[in-house]
């Protein structure tokens, strides 16, 4: 079973659950020991202070191949048994999540690195970009160079 | 989620509405019409060959309306109680707001209604309107709000933002430009199609120096100067969405897209 890949990515642009992707993963097994999972939410506040909302746009077709790609980079470099990735698109306001990763292994160590992995490579390489609605207007959010450093710790 | 008009074997079908409640139900769809400065002036002024464009392009919006389920296949007929088609004249966008209201007391909605009067009396104006213009376009027809019905209320937020670029999305069609000889198309993103007021363009491989990105990017910079910034390293690349650099190469009928650092998650 866990030779075989499974991972699954989605892009909508409807809100997803908290408890998104759990169930599926872990289906009819009992050979999983570990699923870590990371949440991305919506701040009130980033480049400015009173952001009100934002519009995140993706490139359709590349993201959902950049996307698989990076799940199955983890999959090569961790022992892992099920990947799911879900990220929205349109408008999301404070508070609405906006990325979830999930992991599922036989061990915890292997879960929280590949997940610490699949964020760090997300966020420098799937291709979205966000747009902040803020009191004082609106502006695309600048690439953060921490995240291009945090990228580069796996290589 | 699930579609409504098929059935279970995936056949069209008209949606049985008898057991539902009667609740009030009202839509409100908007669009606009853009034509040259001159053309809305004329039309502003009542000086078009045909006459009054706005009250015949209303009242051609309002007996669509009506007859939404003799051009919808599965739309019922339904006994409207409203319907209203309003234009608004925008000078600095050189086009026609239309906006229309349905209401009724029914058991079935009326965003279809609203549409359709938005539509045709869009292509009314574009009717009276083209012995002078033929450049005008219909755009953005959509659904701004709606209330009432079992699935609850529905308000468009944001209209004006785009959400995605690109084809793929479920249900749209793509009117991608075709070009007689081989040639690359080419698709601006996010802040960088902002900046240069371009969402895409089409390169024929002739125009090319070199057929690869550095030959795409100066041909392109050739053609006009904002191009220029495409050339700023920061500004990434894809050829049919794998990231590519400046020395791979474009071959016809490629998608090339230009777009600057990713900032999801």
């Amino acid at each position: 079973m866990d030779i075989k890949l499974d991972i699954k990515v989605a892009i909508q642009a409807a809100p997803f659950s908290m408890a998104y992707g759990y169930d599926d993963a872990l289906a009819g097994r009992s050979d999983i020991g570990a699923v870590v999972s990371f949440t991305g939410l919506v701040r009130d506040f980033n480049e400015t202070p009173d952001v009100t909302g934002l519009t995140l746009e993706h490139y359709p077709g590349m993201t959902e191949r950049t996307l698989t790609d990076i799940g199955e980079q983890a999959w090569q470099r961790w022992s892992l048994q099920a990947v799911r990735i879900i990220h929205r698109v349109g408008y999301l306001e404070p508070g609405d999540p906006i990325v979830r990763v999930l992991v599922a292994s036989a061990h915890r160590r292997e879960a929280f690195e590949a997940c610490d992995f699949i964020m760090d490579f997300l966020k420098t390489q799937a291709p979205f970009w966000k747009k902040e609605h803020s009191t004082q207007g609106e502006y695309w959010v600048k690439e953060r160079h921490s995240d291009q450093q945090d990228a580069a710790r796996w290589r | 989620m699930h579609l409504t008009h098929l059935n279970t074997r995936g056949e069209a079908n008209m949606v049985d509405v008898g057991d539902k409640q009667e609740t009030r139900r009202e839509a409100v769809a908007s669009g606009r019409i853009v034509m040259q400065s001159e053309t809305l002036k004329l039309l502003s002024d009542g000086e078009l060959p045909k006459g009054d464009v706005l009250a015949t392009a209303r009242i051609a919006g309002i007996q669509a309306a009506k007859r939404t389920h003799e051009l919808i296949p599965l739309c019922h007929s339904l006994a409207l109680s409203k319907v209203s088609v309003e234009f608004d004249i925008d000078v600095a966008e050189s086009c026609v707001h239309v906006t229309s209201l349905c209401r009724l007391n029914g058991r079935t909605g009326v965003e279809m209604e609203a549409l359709t009067a938005v539509s045709v009396a869009c292509l009314t104006l574009y009717d009276m309107c083209k012995a002078v213009d033929k450049n005008m376009r219909i755009e953005a027809i959509q659904l701004d709000s709606k209330q009432g019905g079992q699935r609850g209320d529905y308000q468009r937020i944001n209209a004006q933002a785009p959400i995605v670029t690109g084809d793929g999305m479920a249900g749209e069609v793509s009117l991608g430009e075709r070009c007689p000889s081989p040639c690359v198309r080419v698709k601006f993103l996010a802040e960088l199609r902002e900046r240069l007021g371009e969402s895409e363009a089409v390169v024929s491989l002739d125009q090319l120096a070199s057929r690869d990105i550095g030959g795409l990017k100066a041909a392109l910079a050739e053609r006009d100067s904002r191009f220029k910034q495409l050339t700023d390293q920061r500004t990434l690349c894809a050829i049919n969405q794998v990231m590519a650099n400046d020395d791979a190469l474009v071959t016809d009928d490629d998608e090339v897209a230009f777009f600057p650092p990713v900032t999801g998650g």
